[in-house]
């Protein structure tokens, strides 16, 4: 499938990045060369094969008890960071 | 003090006898980096004032007859996608620069409790995304054997900084052939560890169903000592295997004759080197003069790798980058409303690469084409994981090349997308099946340029791997 301009602007929107003006013509011709190239898996038939999201290896469900242990703390991370202040989040629509 | 000629066993070796002091090892580390890193560039970020007191601390403790670590005094460099507490973390991004963290990877703590002293972070494309070390936002990392190739990537400053001598080992990490490539590509050994079998605690996040921390070092000795530091469980990371670690040291002498070593025909077509193909080779003989047999094998599906990885992992990526966005770390852009900020903020910290997956890993999770795209590389992989597991049941170990070609000259792909990608071909199969690879040099082409085998086992199987690559290296395989 090729990658339209209107495509490019459109994904860049969900992934809250902006794309210049200039950008949108390569990146549509570039985004197009890799979409094209992996429909190859098109060739491949996978009714009633399960997905794989993750090798499970022999990973268990990580529980373990309710105990206080030392980790870093707010303050640490407040020292290194400037503190979670943003812009007005609520905006008349 | 260059460190080219010398490797860890053996300087620990040096300063249990006195023949050399920390302090001084660390000194001369140093002043080799400032005599040849300008021209290297691995390094993103020195810490010689810690470093140099890790230092005096060993010799003290030295001086006193204390026992010595297996790592103790031993230099070693971090990727820049790993967190050192209170040395800068950039993943070599713009995004991120100025995040001082508060905290340590449990690599990296696990390394500096068996001794290691860490001289400082090294480069990388940025969040891990690249072949060649060439995305990083803050410079190129040259390759040691010629400077005007690339050192591969995208551990490539750690791969740069062992084969340039300015470090013993290094911490890399490999998503789809991250550690191997760079390894391949300045000649030295590189591991990528089973998918969980190293906690990923402090690893900043790009292919999460991907990602493994691995060593790169001269010898496999090394990585294999390193590998028996950093393995096994750690309760901060949830995907970290509760597998006991076994003692990879001890078993590298153990015999390796009779070992079956599958050759996958789809490694082997026109589109390899021929001068990687006939060190390859050699290096194949060399296995059957130890008394392995070789067996040809097929993995059919490895023909749909690169596409199966590039959805499943800028899919992935597209998710764990959501989190830069201007509110927590690195420099925040300007705006009057918050969606604008985080607009800004990604628009000015993030490099070509990163948005070009960005945008494709969102394409790919979109409504409409989770299914055809995302959803259908999942199940791509379900049956590369059955190609694995059947070669498995024939074979010990599969040897391939880790790439079709030498280190290539920098610029030389960065304008064609796609093409670079491909040359990821034989290090992603691995990393989708989530098996241990590791890569040892086999040779130099008539460039002079390192030659790269790659060793492939089966799940928790890094002990008959390493095994295998030891005795490779102490045959002569590294300079076939």
């Amino acid at each position: 499938m090729k990658i339209s301009e209107k495509d490019v602007e459109y994904v860049a929107k969900l992934a809250m990045l902006e794309v210049a003006e200039d950008e949108k013509k390569e990146l549509a011709a570039q985004l197009s060369a890799i979409v094209e190239y992996v429909e190859k898996l098109n060739e491949l038939d996978v009714s009633g094969i399960e997905p794989t999201p993750q090798v499970v290896t022999s990973i268990k469900h990580a529980v373990r008890d309710d105990r206080v242990a030392p980790r870093t703390g707010s303050a640490e991370a407040g020292r290194t960071v400037k503190l979670f202040k943003v812009p007005k989040v609520i905006t008349e629509r | 003090m260059n460190l080219k000629n010398i490797t860890a066993d053996k300087l620990v070796a040096l300063y249990r006898n006195r023949d050399l002091s920390v302090t001084e090892v660390i000194q001369g580390v140093y002043e080799e980096i400032a005599r040849v890193d300008g021209d290297i560039k691995a390094f993103l970020a020195l810490c010689p004032d810690r470093a140099l007191d890790d230092a005096r601390r060993m010799d003290e403790r030295i001086a006193s007859g204390e026992t010595l670590e297996p790592l103790a005094g031993v230099p070693v460099a971090i990727k820049d996608n790993m967190v050192v507490r209170d040395l800068p973390t950039t993943c070599a991004s713009r995004i991120l620069e100025g995040y001082i963290p508060p905290y340590t990877a449990t690599a990296v703590e696990r390394l500096r409790g068996a001794g290691a002293i860490v001289v400082g972070k090294v480069n990388c494309d940025e969040f891990g995304m690249g072949s060649t070390t060439e995305n990083s936002g803050f410079q190129i990392t040259r390759n040691p054997h010629n400077l005007d190739r690339v050192p591969g990537g995208s551990s490539g400053g750690s791969a740069a900084s062992v084969a340039s001598g300015t470090s013993l080992i290094a911490l890399g990490s490999d998503t789809g052939g991250s550690v191997r490539t760079p390894a391949a590509f300045c000649g030295v050994v590189g591991v990528k560890p089973t998918y969980g079998r190293v906690s990923r605690y402090g690893l900043v996040a790009f292919g999460s169903s991907l990602d493994q921390i691995g060593p790169i070092s001269k010898s496999v000795r090394e990585a294999a000592q390193t590998m028996e530091i950093i393995a096994g469980f750690d309760h901060f990371d949830s995907t970290s295997a509760d597998t006991a670690v076994d003692e990879y040291v001890r078993n590298l002498d153990q015999p390796i004759n009779g070992t079956k070593i599958g050759i996958p025909k789809e490694y082997f077509l026109p589109g390899l080197n021929s001068e990687v193909r006939a060190k390859i080779e050699a290096g194949m003989r060399l296995y059957e003069s130890l008394g392995c047999e070789m067996q040809e094998i097929s993995l059919p599906h490895t023909e749909y790798a690169v596409a199966t990885y590039y959805l499943i992992a800028t899919a992935e990526a597209s998710s764990n980058l959501a989190r830069y966005d201007g509110v927590r770390y690195g420099p925040r852009g300007d705006a009057n409303s918050l969606q604008e900020m985080y607009r800004h903020t990604r628009h000015n910290g993030f490099g070509k690469e990163v948005k070009r997956r960005i945008l494709l890993g969102t394409y790919a999770l979109s409504a409409g084409y989770y299914d055809a795209y995302y959803l259908k590389a999942l199940k791509v992989r379900t049956l590369m994981l059955k190609d694995f597991q059947k070669a498995f049941e024939k074979v010990d170990i599969i040897l391939t090349p880790t790439s079709p070609t030498v280190a290539f000259k920098i610029g030389e792909k960065t304008g064609d997308p796609l093409s670079m990608y491909l040359s990821d071909i034989f290090t992603i199969t691995g990393s989708l099946g989530g098996i241990p690879v590791i890569s040892v040099p086999c040779g130099k082409n008539s460039e002079n340029m390192p030659v790269g085998m790659q060793l492939m086992g089966n799940h928790f199987q890094e002990s008959l791997l390493l095994r295998v690559a030891h005795q490779f290296e102490k045959a002569g395989g590294f300079t076939v």
